[in-house]
């Protein structure tokens, strides 16, 4: 018997004008956590795609246990017992945990549906594994973190011993991520082999036994974490040295851009509930203030309120000395205001649009871009054409590509060089580099220091730590919609910031 | 569907990508249709065979049918006064089709196309019938035209509101209005003095414009196309189409109403008061379905039967289909718009020379409008195998 539980073996699969596997191979021990590493478009969603049965590759065999396999579709991989814990969870949001956990394996009797012996089963593994959840509750009242943990057990439910991971962590706060490294840990102490996939050489560090990195659709190796470090990875996946650490010299910040004083913006979700209370603080030009916060805490609102986007129910925001607290949204993005939304797919891009078009998104009534009314595609086509060169877009077709068929990564650095380009006084970035590769997030990390320096007040809302440690010149923390803190990095800890995430320490009495 | 299809120079092949599974449809639509005939054929003994086959012919060339010759067989030949009528016909719909794709192009499933277009019948044909004989026939005209326009554009504005500011379903408040229309213009008419007083044995109908001296100009149409009601309708129809291409993809608005139509949060990050955008949408789409409705009635010849509470105009939903078989591409609906009336002149032809009778025809042209609408699913099917591919 093989040594290997699962080979891809000279994995081919071409799509029409790229080669996104080129004869790539991939050995999983039984009992190992094996991380996949690669940039955003190096062809690992393909790799793992093709093990899941959702693409046929051109060239190379799958083994299973050192015998050939083939797997047409998902329900192929099922039977070979691989799961998947997909990046966007694939659940039924109205129906229960219960529901979407035996979803496609229902039990039946007689034909009707048993749940029975089902949520016996699902309680057990919980317990077994720790990953309490309560199967009655449905999905959609579920924290991200416990959807997880739903996607985890439907995996474990149908005996899978093949578990891949794709990006679980990109969602999950500091202490999820603990819990999930340490689940997968007891995984691997099971017998069950994992597939890691992700962008953070921390995790990759804490947990895998070894490394297989993609780079531009071929392997570039694979290497024992024990006999590596971060740089060499981080160099493996991009090709050339990449700075870990920004560099920057210390912020010298002027004059105001941004007051906020005292304000209310009402909740998304709850209605009637507030999800920012009572917060001020102000944006200085020439320095980056970090808002730091575990998600839904209020950020999405906040920044919402700034930009016109959420309705601000009380307290006053200010920008360059003008009262912008009810000026519609038109007026502030052509005023004062570069955004950088949360998600790029909700707000950021018209992703059904030839890329040249998001270009101009709230530029397309100014005089450069239209005549008398009329639209004008030329000039738009080659004001694009100069961003795509300059921020180093990356898409198939150039400015005619519709914009749904680049890769996330470049879907963003599209939304930054037009945010960028604008280059207005405030700068706000919500989540900037999620989901990007290390390349990619030094390039953002770096472009927003050097905005910065340029004289731009940067607000930069993070839900991860290294990052806001890393950039930030002033830290302020929200919790439940409240601004419990306010530090310097230079005098904190990461640590201290994440207690303060975390509701442990700090509060209104403290402020 | 109505996403991809993006009237831009730079995709030189979305034309016929989109062509392609309209035409895929239409076929499957008259192929199930023929069979449908001829499986009649075979199961009623009241109809022969070579009826069935005669009434298959007609279907696929009712435009050129000239009736039958002496030894009773079926003539076809190009025949001008069937084109005509077919251009004649194909005019409202051409309208009622604009309006759905122009709704369906920013993000909104105008349904209520019917009550539009029996409001802006109304005022067309309350202005034409009524206005002093002193005014000038041809500002008349003009002026039941614009009232028309405006009426179906106020009409529209109802559920454009509600969407925008209450977020309540266009499409309930559309079938809703379309009823409201429905009963309000046979109030309206009930005791009107403009009902046609049992002129020629007919009750029940609105006197035709050309009572008033009120009738579209021929523009040498009828020259073309003798023996036909054909007039300048139909240009003023093709107009509408080139100028809603011109504005939702040259424009300003336009580019506003696509990005609405595409993305709705991108469109309020953009600044864009995507408010204000659904209620002109609905209006201006009100605005070409009653557009229709002015244009037809307008001819002059063409009677209106008030009695309208309890059934709605069919040029109002057959819009439907013709925006989904143009895929809401503007100047594709003139052509879709003649496609649908081809088949009520060839349900008109079957019904006249064959011994089918109009109901089994009405099923048959259902068919074809049902399965013709498929040409959406079918260009999803292309397009998530496209995108898969792109991948």
């Amino acid at each position: 018997m093989s040594e290997y539980v699962i080979e891809m073996l000279g994995i081919t699969k071409v799509f029409p004008g790229i080669i996104a596997n080129d004869n790539i191979t991939l050995q999983l021990k039984k009992g190992e956590i094996h991380a996949l590493l690669g940039e955003n478009g190096a062809g690992k969603s393909t790799l793992m795609s093709i093990l899941f049965g959702l693409y046929k590759p051109e060239k190379g065999e799958i083994r299973k246990n050192g015998d050939a396999v083939s797997i047409k579709n998902p329900n192929a991989a099922t039977y070979h017992g691989i799961g998947m814990v997909h990046q966007h969870f694939k659940l039924v949001d109205v129906f229960t945990v219960l529901e979407n956990i035996i979803l496609g394996s229902e039990t039946t009797k007689y034909g009707f549906l048993s749940k029975n012996d089902a949520r016996k089963k699902v309680l057990a593994l919980s317990e077994k594994y720790g990953l309490s959840v309560d199967p009655d509750i449905k999905v959609e009242n579920l924290t991200v973190g416990m959807q997880q943990r739903v996607e985890i057990l439907k995996m474990l439910y149908r005996e899978n011993d093949i578990l891949i991971f794709d990006e679980p962590t990109a969602v999950l706060t500091p202490k999820e991520i603990e819990e999930l490294l340490k689940t997968m840990k007891s995984f691997r102490e099971e017998g069950k082999s994992i597939l890691f996939i992700t962008h953070k050489l921390d995790e990759i560090f804490a947990v895998a036994d070894r490394v297989t990195v993609l780079r531009k659709g071929k392997c570039v190796g694979t290497v024992n974490t024990k006999d590596t470090d971060k740089n060499t990875l981080s160099q493996m996946m991009v090709g050339r040295p990449v700075e870990l650490k920004v560099k920057k010299d210390k912020a010298k910040p002027r004059e105001t851009i941004l007051q906020v004083e005292n304000i209310n913006v009402p909740s998304r979700l709850h209605k009637g509930k507030l999800a920012v209370k009572n917060a001020s603080f102000t944006v200085h030009s020439g320095e980056i203030l970090c808002i730091a916060g575990i998600d839904g805490n209020g950020q999405s609102e906040l920044v919402g309120g700034i930009t016109g986007l959420d309705r601000i129910t009380g307290g006053k925001v200010t920008a360059l000395g003008q009262d912008i607290t009810h000026l519609p949204i038109r007026n502030r993005n052509s005023d004062f205001l570069s955004h950088i939304p949360e998600d790029r797919h909700k707000h950021g891009l018209v992703l059904d649009f030839p890329l040249m078009y998001n270009f101009v998104l709230q530029r397309y009534f100014e005089s450069d871009f239209q005549h008398l009314g009329f639209i004008k595609t030329d000039a738009i086509k080659s004001y694009s054409e100069g961003l795509i060169d300059a921020f180093d877009v990356r898409s198939a077709e150039g400015t005619g590509t519709i914009t749904r068929s680049m890769s996330g990564g470049n879907q963003q650095k599209a939304v930054i060089a037009r945010e960028f380009d604008r280059g207005k006084p405030l700068i706000i970035a919500v989540q900037p580099t999620r989901g990007l590769d290390v390349g990619a997030i030094e390039y953002i990390h770096s472009q927003l220091v050097r905005k910065r320096d340029e004289g731009h007040g940067v607000l930069l809302v993070s839900l991860e730590l290294d990052e806001v440690m890393n950039l930030s010149d002033r830290i302020l923390v929200i919790h439940e919609g409240e601004i419990v803190g306010e530090f310097s990095p230079e005098n904190t800890s990461a640590r201290e910031i994440g207690l303060y995430m975390a509701g442990t320490k700090g509060g209104a009495d403290c402020e | 569907m109505n996403k991809r299809n993006f009237p831009s120079p730079l995709l030189k092949n979305d034309g016929w990508k989109s062509a392609l599974p309209a035409l895929i449809s239409i076929c499957a639509g008259l192929f199930t249709g023929c069979m449908i005939i001829l499986a009649v054929a075979v199961s009623d003994s009241e109809i022969s065979i070579k009826s069935g086959f005669e009434a298959v012919k007609l279907i696929l060339f009712g435009t050129f049918a000239k009736g039958r010759d002496a030894s009773g067989d079926l003539v076809f030949s190009l025949s001008e006064s069937n084109a005509g009528n077919l251009l004649f016909r194909a005019t409202p719909v051409i309208m009622t089709g604009l309006s759905v794709a122009f709704a369906f192009k920013s993000g909104l499933f105008n349904i209520g196309a019917a009550g539009q277009y029996l409001l802006g019948t109304s005022a067309t044909l309350i202005t034409a019938l009524s206005l002093p004989v002193s005014i000038p026939r041809w500002l008349v005209w003009l002026l039941a035209f614009v009232a028309g326009m405006t009426a179906g554009a106020l009409w529209g504005v109802i559920p454009g509101i509600l969407k925008a500011y209450l977020n309540i379903n266009e499409v309930l408040s559309c079938i809703m209005t379309n009823w409201i229309a429905a009963n309000i213009v046979t109030w309206i008419f009930e005791d009107s003095p403009l009902r046609n007083a049992g002129q020629s044995g007919k009750i029940g109908y609105i006197k035709p414009t050309s009572m008033a001296g009120v009738s579209t100009a021929k523009l040498g149409l009828d020259r073309i196309f003798p023996d036909s009601q054909v007039n300048g309708g139909i240009l003023v129809a093709i107009l509408f189409a080139v100028a809603v291409y011109i504005l939702l993809s040259k424009t300003v608005p336009g580019f506003e109403i696509r990005i609405c139509g595409s993305n709705r949060d991108a469109a309020r990050y953009a600044g864009i008061s995507e408010k204000r955008l659904t209620v002109f949408s609905m209006a201006f789409s009100g605005a070409l379905a009653a557009g229709g409705a002015a244009l037809y009635y307008l001819s002059g010849e063409t009677e209106f039967f008030w009695s309208t509470y309890q059934s709605l105009p069919k040029e109002g939903f057959n819009g439907i289909p013709v925006a989904l078989l143009a895929s809401n591409n503007p100047i594709a609906v003139i052509f879709t718009g003649c496609f649908m009336s081809s088949l009520s002149v060839a349900g008109q032809q079957i019904k006249n020379l064959t011994s089918y009778n109009e109901f089994i025809t009405d099923i048959v042209i259902a068919v074809i409008v049902y399965l013709s609408a498929f040409s959406f699913f079918i260009s999803r099917l292309i397009a998530s195998k496209n995108r898969k591919e792109v991948r």
